[in-house]
C-alpha cells in the first residue's frame, strides 16, 4: 500500500457558486483563505478563526460549515457557496431583501455567514417562520453578532422564509 | 491563527489510514470532523509531523442499523445522528444528546467518532454513548478489539485508544423496547460547552417498577460519569421522587468534578444533582409511550 | 428608510481592512509577550530572518530615533506617565505587549517565522488585582513611582460630611464590575503604504479617529501632517476599542517602510483579547443619604479603576466619568467622589461604548434600590421625588450642566408600557406557581454630543469638540457631503445625508456621503465616538447646507426673476412658492455655478460649496429607562428574559430605524455585562482565557426583544434638536437585570454586587442569603 506523503502543494478542483474553479495549494491552507485570498472572495469573513462566531459560515455541498475550520484540499471535488452567490445579478435574493428590510444589519461584518445560515436553516425547514421565538433563536444562535441585538435578525429570516416561500410558489 | 506547515494524507480505506499512521506513529493528527482538531492547528496548540484525513474512506461513514445493534461508522456526521429516522426511532437519547452539541454550522462537519476519540470532558456524546452502554470498535496493526465505554474513556482528552489504532465505529444496543430517556445541560449560552450535562435512560416494567436504568453525566470529571451502581439503587423500586432524590445524593457523594473559569466544582456538583432530578423523572415520563418525543 | 450601504454588505462586496490588497503586499505577524511582567534579556531573530518569505525581523532595536512613544490625549491634572513604544524592548508589563514584527510573504509563513523568533525573559513580580496593587508590598509596575497609583481624581460638591450626618437613612454598596471589552466582531487591522520616492505614508486602519490617528502618527513619527494620508476602509463594529491609537499602527507604518513593500497586519481573534483595550474594570465603594421620606440628601463614591499596564490613548477618562456621574439623574446637593486610576500587569484600559457611564449608572441605582429597600418605599416612587425636575434646567450636576430633561414622564411611560402588558399581575401569577420571576428598573442619563471643544480642552483633552462638513452641489446637480467621521456599522452617513436631504430639498438617494480619507474629509474634533455623529455631525451638516441653501437660492431667483424669499425647494427643484411652472431644477443650479457663469447674478462667485463647523455649547444629556423581566433557575442559576422594555428621550429622531438598532446593540452588550463578559485574570495579571470559549458573548438564543418607545423632546441647545444615541443602550441595561434577579429571587433576599452574574455565582448568592437568614433566624 501506498499512500502519498505530500508536503507540497496541491491541486483542487471544486465549484464555487456554480463556476468550476480550479487552485494550486498548501494542504494546511484553510478553506476561507482559498475563497478570500486565492480566489478573491473577499464577502466570506473571518471573525474568529476557531468555529464560534460563524462570520465565516459557507455552503458546502449545501450544508452549512465553517471555511475557517476546512482545509481547502477537503473541498476537492465538492460544491462551495458563498455570499456572492446569493444575488442574482443585480437583483438581491430574497433572504438579502428581508435583511435590508429590517435592518438586519449594521457594521455588516456577521452578514454573509447569517445568511447561508439562514438559507440551509429555510431550506432544511421552509415552515421556519412559524416556528416559535425560541427555537428559532437557538436556530440561529451558532453566528455571533455584535451590532444588532439580534432582534431584526431573527425578524428578517421570519420575513425571509416567507419571502422565499412565495417566490417558490409563483415560480 | 493559521496552521502550522504539515504533510497531509488523505487515505480512502481504512487499511489506508492505518498504514498513513506508521509514517509518523507518534506525531500524527487524525482529521475527522475538524472542530477541534482545526481550531488547535489554527492557534498552533497542535503541530503534528503528518495528518491524515479521514473524510475520504466511505466505510466509515456509514449507519448499519439491520440487526439487534445499531453500527455507527466514526465519521458518521452528528448532524447525521441528529437528522436520520433510524437514529431517531432506535437511540432517540442519542438524536437528542445531539442537538445540545454546539450549533448547526458545527454539527454538519463534527463526526460521532471524532467528539468520542477526542475525550472532552464536557462532550455530550461520550456521557451518551456510556449511558446507552455503547461498545467501541477500534483497529490496529494487530487486530480489531471492542471496547466498552465505560473503560475507553480514561480522563480530560484521554482514551484507550492505543498508538497505531483508529475508532472505527460505536455499536450500540438500543436499551428496552418503550425505555424513556432525557438529556440535560446546563451552559453559558446555547450550544456552548455544558457546564453539566446529565444522559438518562428508564424503562419501566409492566408491573410499574423500573426494570431499566442508566445514568451518565458530563463536565462533572476528567472522563464521563458513570453510575455503576444504579441498577443495584433502581432496579425492581418504583419510579418516585424518593429514588430519584436518592439516586441524585449518591451522585453527589460519588462525582469528582473541578474548576474552570466559568463554574466552580461545587457549582458543578450542584447542578449534576438538579439535573438528575429532573432527568430521571422526565426519562420515566417518557417510558412505554408516556408523553411525546 | 433603507440604509444605503447595504446592498453591497449583503452581497459580500464590502471591503474590510482585511479585504484590502495592494500590488506587492507583504503580512505582518507579531510576536507577544507570554509573561504579565519581565525584562527582555535578549531577542534572537536570526534564524526567523532566515526562513523562506521572510523579509523582515522588526524589533525595538531596529525602531527609528527619536521615534516618539504613543500618545496620550487625554491629560488629566495630575496624572503620571507611562510611557510606551510601537515595539517594547526593555521591560513588558502586560501580556499580549508587543516586542518584535515579522513581515513575511504570507500569513501563515509570517506566523511560521513569529515562532522561531527566540526571546529570553527574565521573569518580574507582577500583580493583576487592583486592590492588591495599591497593597504596600504590590510589586511596582515603574520603578521610579513610591506606588502604582497612577492618577487621583477628587470632586465634591456642597457640605457631604453634614448631610451624612444628619441623614435619616445610609445605605453602602461594595461593587465590583468586571473587565471586559467591546470586541467588535471584525477585529483591528492596518495596512500600510510608504512611497519611497516622495516619503509619503498611506495608512489604511480600522478605526474610529480618522484624522487624530494621523496626527498622531504625525507626533510619533516626527512627520508633518500632510505626508500621513490615513484611510478608514468598511468597518465591522468599533464601539469605542477603534477609538485608539495603537502601537501596531505605528509598528506596521515603519515596516512598510523597512520593506519598501505594501505590509497588511489583521488582528487575529486570539490576540484581539490581548492587543485590543480593555474596559471597565472597577471597585466601588459608594454611600447614600436620605431622608426619611425619600429625599436623597449626598452621594459619596470611592473608585478604584483597573488602568491595566499603561494610559492609553484615552488616558483614564472612562474611570474618570464614572465618578462624575455618581449622582445620575438625581438632584443631590452634596456630593463626593474620589477616583484612583492603578496600574496592574494587564492590557491598558480604554473606551468601550458608554465609556464610565454604565458603572456610574450601575452605582447610582444600586443604590437607589438599597435606600429603597431600607426606607420601604416603592423604588420608583423614589426616584420621582428625586429626579431633577423639568424646570430646574439647565442643572448643575457634580461636573457638568445638564440640558433638559423630562425624567418622570419617561420612567411613567415606560411604567406604563408594563401595566400594558400585565406585567405586574404576570409576576404575581408566576410567582404563585413557584416560579422566580422579577421586574428590574434602571434609569440612565447620558453624555452626548460631545462636546464643547473649550470644556474638552480646559479639562485636558488635547482634542476638539466640533465637526466640519463640506457640502458641495456638484454641475450636474447631485450633491457630495465629506465628513470626517467614520462609518463603522452604525449608519452616521445615512443619518447625515438624511439630515442634508431635508436641508436642500433633494431626494438622499442624490447624496453621495465621502468619508475615511483624512486628504479629502473635513476634520472632526473627537473622531467619531461619544454619540456625537448624528448631533454634533448633524449639526455641521445643517450649517453648512445653510450656506449652501442660500447660495443656491441667490442663483435660482437670478435665473427665475424672483425673490429669495419667494422660493421654495422640493424634490430637487427651486421654484416659486405657489407657481410650480416657475422653476430651476438643481442641475440648471449646478450648472450655472460651475459652466455657465452667464447665468449667475452679477456679484456671485463661480461654485457651490460650503465648509461649516459646529462647536456644540454644551453637551446634551438624552435619558431613558430600562424595564428588565427575568426568571431565575434556581437549580441551576441561569437567567431567562421574559421581556425587556425601553423608553428613552434623544431629542430629535433622525431614523427611528437606525435609533432602534442603536438600542438593541447597546441593551444586548448591557445584558453581555450584566450575565457573560468577563477578561479574567489571576492575581499575578496572566489570563485566564485565551479564545471565545472563555470569552462568553451572548447569541440570539439569551437576548430578549427590546420593546421600544421614544419620548421627543429636541434639545435646545444643538440646532435640529438632535442629542444622540450612539451609547444609550449599553447604559442602564446591567442595573436594571441585576435589579430584575434580585426581585426574582426577593423570597431569598439575594443581594447582588458584582457582574457578571453567572449561574455559579448566582448559587453562591443563594447559599449566601441562606446562611445569612439562617444566621438572623437564630
Amino acid at each position: 500500500m501506498s499512500v502519498p506523503v505530500a508536503q507540497d502543494a496541491r491541486t483542487v478542483n471544486l465549484t464555487v457558486n456554480g463556476e468550476a474553479r480550479t487552485a494550486t495549494v498548501e494542504p494546511r491552507l484553510l478553506l476561507a483563505d482559498l475563497l478570500r485570498e486565492v480566489l478573491g472572495l473577499r464577502g466570506t469573513h473571518l471573525g474568529c478563526e476557531h468555529g464560534v462566531c460563524g462570520a465565516c459560515t459557507i455552503l458546502l455541498d449545501g450544508e452549512p460549515v465553517r471555511s475557517c475550520l476546512v482545509l481547502a484540499v477537503q473541498a476537492d471535488g465538492r460544491a462551495v457557496m458563498t455570499v456572492e452567490g446569493l444575488a442574482d445579478d443585480d437583483a438581491l435574493h430574497p433572504l438579502q431583501e428581508a435583511f435590508r428590510e429590517h435592518h438586519a444589519l449594521q457594521c455588516g461584518f456577521c452578514t454573509p455567514g447569517f445568511l447561508l445560515t439562514a438559507l440551509y436553516l429555510i431550506e432544511a425547514d421552509p415552515a421556519i417562520d412559524e416556528r416559535d421565538e425560541r427555537e428559532l433563536r437557538e436556530a440561529l444562535s451558532g453566528n455571533l453578532c455584535r451590532c444588532t441585538g439580534y432582534q431584526n435578525i431573527v425578524d428578517a429570516v421570519r420575513d425571509g422564509a416567507v419571502r422565499l416561500r412565495t417566490t417558490k410558489e409563483r415560480a | 491563527m493559521k496552521p502550522p506547515q504539515f504533510a497531509y494524507l488523505a487515505p480512502t480505506t481504512v487499511d489506508e489510514v492505518l498504514g498513513a499512521m506508521r509514517e509518523a506513529p507518534d506525531d500524527t493528527s487524525i482529521l475527522a470532523g475538524g472542530q477541534s482538531l482545526m481550531p488547535m492547528l489554527n492557534m498552533r496548540m497542535a503541530s503534528p509531523r503528518v495528518v491524515v484525513d479521514l473524510n475520504g474512506v466511505a466505510e466509515l461513514a456509514e449507519i448499519d442499523d439491520g440487526g439487534e445493534r445499531v453500527r455507527l461508522g466514526a465519521m458518521v456526521r452528528q448532524r447525521t445522528i441528529e437528522t436520520d429516522p433510524r437514529i431517531a426511532r432506535r437511540l432517540p437519547l442519542l438524536a437528542d444528546a445531539t442537538t445540545h452539541i454546539a450549533h448547526v454550522p458545527i454539527r454538519t462537519r463534527g463526526t460521532v467518532g471524532g467528539s468520542l476519540a477526542h475525550a472532552d470532558p464536557s462532550a455530550e456524546l461520550p456521557a451518551a454513548i456510556c449511558a446507552l452502554g455503547g461498545r467501541l470498535h477500534l483497529r490496529g496493526p494487530d487486530g480489531d478489539r471492542v471496547v466498552a465505554a465505560h473503560e475507553f474513556f480514561l480522563g480530560p482528552l484521554t482514551t484507550a485508544i492505543e498508538p497505531g489504532e483508529l475508532l472505527v465505529g460505536i455499536e450500540v444496543e438500543p436499551p428496552p423496547a418503550g425505555s424513556g430517556w432525557a438529556f440535560l445541560e446546563v451552559a453559558r449560552t446555547h450550544g456552548a460547552f455544558a457546564l453539566a450535562g446529565v444522559a438518562a435512560v428508564v424503562h419501566i416494567g409492566s408491573d410499574g417498577t423500573i426494570d431499566h436504568m442508566a445514568l451518565a453525566m458530563c463536565g462533572v470529571g476528567g472522563a464521563p460519569y458513570m453510575a455503576a451502581w444504579l441498577a443495584e439503587m433502581a432496579i425492581g423500586e418504583r419510579p418516585d421522587e424518593a429514588l430519584f432524590d436518592h439516586v441524585a445524593q449518591r451522585l453527589h457523594e460519588e462525582i469528582a468534578p473541578y474548576d474552570d473559569g466559568h463554574a466552580t466544582a461545587e457549582y458543578r456538583r450542584r447542578v449534576a444533582v438538579v439535573l438528575t432530578q429532573r432527568a430521571l423523572p422526565a426519562a420515566a415520563a417518557r417510558s412505554n409511550g408516556g408523553g411525546s418525543s | 428608510m433603507r440604509r444605503r450601504e447595504d446592498p453591497e454588505l449583503l452581497s459580500g462586496k464590502g471591503r474590510y481592512i482585511g479585504d484590502l490588497t495592494r500590488p506587492g503586499m507583504l503580512h505582518a505577524a507579531f510576536l507577544r509577550s507570554p509573561l504579565p511582567h519581565a525584562r527582555i534579556v535578549s531577542i534572537d531573530a536570526q534564524q526567523a530572518r532566515s526562513m523562506p518569505g521572510v523579509h523582515a525581523v522588526l524589533t525595538a532595536d531596529d525602531l527609528p530615533p527619536g521615534l516618539g512613544a504613543q500618545p496620550c490625549t487625554h491629560l488629566f491634572q495630575g496624572q503620571r506617565e507611562t510611557p510606551f513604544y510601537a515595539l517594547t524592548g526593555d521591560r513588558v508589563r502586560y501580556a499580549g505587549e508587543p516586542v518584535a514584527l515579522v513581515v513575511a510573504e504570507s500569513p501563515y509563513l509570517a506566523e511560521d517565522a513569529r515562532d522561531a523568533v527566540v526571546v529570553e525573559w527574565d521573569a518580574l513580580p507582577s500583580v493583576g488585582d487592583v486592590e492588591a496593587a495599591i497593597a504596600d508590598d504590590a510589586p511596582l509596575l515603574y520603578d521610579d513611582w513610591p506606588d502604582n497609583v497612577v492618577a487621583v481624581f477628587e470632586q465634591e460638591m456642597g457640605d457631604v460630611d453634614r448631610a451624612f450626618e444628619e441623614a435619616d437613612v445610609v445605605v453602602t454598596e461594595r461593587l465590583r464590575i468586571q473587565r471586559h471589552f467591546a470586541c467588535s466582531l471584525e477585529t483591528r487591522g492596518v495596512l500600510a503604504e510608504w512611497d519611497p520616492m516622495l516619503d509619503e505614508l498611506t495608512l489604511w486602519t480600522s478605526s474610529q479617529i480618522l484624522h487624530i490617528a494621523r496626527d498622531l502618527l504625525s507626533d510619533v513619527l516626527g512627520m508633518p501632517e500632510h505626508r500621513i494620508r490615513v484611510r478608514v476602509p468598511r468597518m465591522g463594529g468599533g464601539f469605542g476599542a477603534k477609538f485608539h491609537f495603537y502601537p501596531e499602527e505605528v509598528a506596521v507604518a515603519l515596516a512598510a517602510r523597512a520593506t519598501a513593500r505594501p505590509v497588511r497586519w489583521v488582528e487575529d481573534r486570539l490576540e484581539s483579547f490581548l492587543a485590543t483595550v480593555h474596559a471597565r474594570e472597577q471597585v466601588i465603594e459608594a454611600t447614600m443619604a436620605a431622608t426619611e421620606d425619600g429625599r436623597i440628601t449626598a452621594v459619596k463614591a470611592d473608585i478604584l479603576g483597573d488602568l491595566g499596564a499603561a494610559l492609553h490613548t484615552v488616558g483614564y477618562g472612562p474611570i474618570w466619568l464614572t465618578s462624575v456621574m455618581i449622582t445620575n439623574v438625581y438632584e443631590v446637593p452634596n456630593a463626593r467622589v474620589r477616583a484612583r486610576a492603578v496600574a496592574t500587569n494587564k492590557t491598558p484600559l480604554g473606551s468601550y461604548r458608554g465609556w464610565g457611564q454604565p458603572q456610574a449608572n450601575f452605582i447610582v441605582e444600586r443604590l437607589v434600590d438599597s435606600m429603597a429597600r431600607a426606607l420601604d418605599i416603592d423604588v420608583n416612587e423614589l426616584r420621582r421625588r428625586n429626579f431633577v425636575p423639568p424646570d430646574h434646567f439647565p442643572y448643575k450636576s457634580l461636573h457638568h450642566v445638564f440640558d433638559s430633561g423630562r425624567y418622570a414622564d419617561c420612567l411613567d411611560r415606560a411604567l406604563g408600557m408594563l401595566a400594558e402588558r400585565n406585567w405586574p399581575q404576570r409576576v404575581e401569577d408566576m410567582r404563585a406557581e413557584g416560579r422566580h420571576v422579577g421586574i428590574g428598573v434602571a434609569f440612565y442619563v447620558e453624555n452626548s454630543a460631545l462636546g464643547p471643544s473649550r470644556i474638552l480642552n480646559a479639562g485636558g483633552v488635547e482634542q476638539g469638540g466640533y465637526d466640519i462638513s463640506r457640502v458641495r452641489v456638484e454641475p450636474g446637480g447631485e450633491v457630495t457631503l465629506y465628513t470626517g467621521l467614520c462609518e463603522m456599522g452604525q449608519g452616521v452617513k445615512n443619518a447625515l445625508a438624511q439630515v442634508l436631504a431635508d436641508e436642500l430639498g433633494v431626494h438622499p438617494d442624490q447624496i453621495a456621503v465621502v468619508d475615511g480619507d483624512s486628504h479629502i474629509c473635513p476634520y472632526t474634533g473627537y473622531g467619531t465616538g461619544a454619540s456625537r455623529g448624528a448631533s454634533v455631525g448633524g449639526a455641521s451638516v445643517m450649517k453648512a447646507a445653510g450656506i449652501v441653501r442660500e447660495k443656491i437660492a441667490r442663483i435660482a431667483a437670478h435665473m427665475l426673476e424672483a425673490d429669495t424669499s419667494d422660493l421654495e425647494m422640493e424634490d430637487g427643484d427651486i421654484f416659486v412658492r405657489g407657481s410650480r411652472d416657475r422653476v430651476v431644477t438643481m442641475a440648471e443650479v449646478g450648472r450655472a455655478a460651475y459652466i455657465r457663469a452667464i447665468d449667475l447674478p452679477e456679484d456671485e462667485e463661480p461654485g457651490l460649496e460650503a465648509v461649516a463647523a459646529f462647536d456644540p455649547p454644551q453637551m446634551a444629556w438624552p435619558y431613558g429607562t430600562n424595564i428588565a423581566i427575568v426568571e431565575v433557575d434556581v437549580g441551576t442559576g441561569k437567567v431567562e428574559f421574559l421581556d425587556y422594555l425601553y423608553v428613552h428621550d434623544i431629542g430629535t429622531v433622525i431614523n427611528p430605524m437606525l435609533v432602534d438598532g442603536q438600542i438593541h446593540g447597546g441593551v444586548a452588550q448591557g445584558i453581555g455585562t450584566a450575565l457573560y463578559e468577563e477578561l479574567q485574570y489571576d492575581l499575578d495579571g496572566q489570563p485566564l482565557f485565551a479564545t471565545f470559549m472563555e470569552y462568553v458573548l451572548p447569541t440570539a438564543a439569551e437576548i430578549p426583544r427590546i420593546a421600544i418607545e421614544h419620548q421627543v423632546t429636541p434639545s435646545p441647545l444643538i440646532p435640529g434638536g438632535m442629542k444622540g444615541v450612539g451609547e444609550a443602550g449599553v447604559i442602564g441595561a446591567p442595573a436594571a437585570v441585576v435589579s430584575a434577579i434580585e426581585d426574582a429571587l426577593r423570597a431569598y433576599d439575594v443581594r447582588i454586587s458584582a457582574t457578571p452574574v453567572t449561574p455559579a455565582t448566582l448559587l453562591d448568592l443563594l447559599d449566601e442569603a441562606a446562611t445569612r437568614s439562617h444566621g438572623a433566624a437564630t
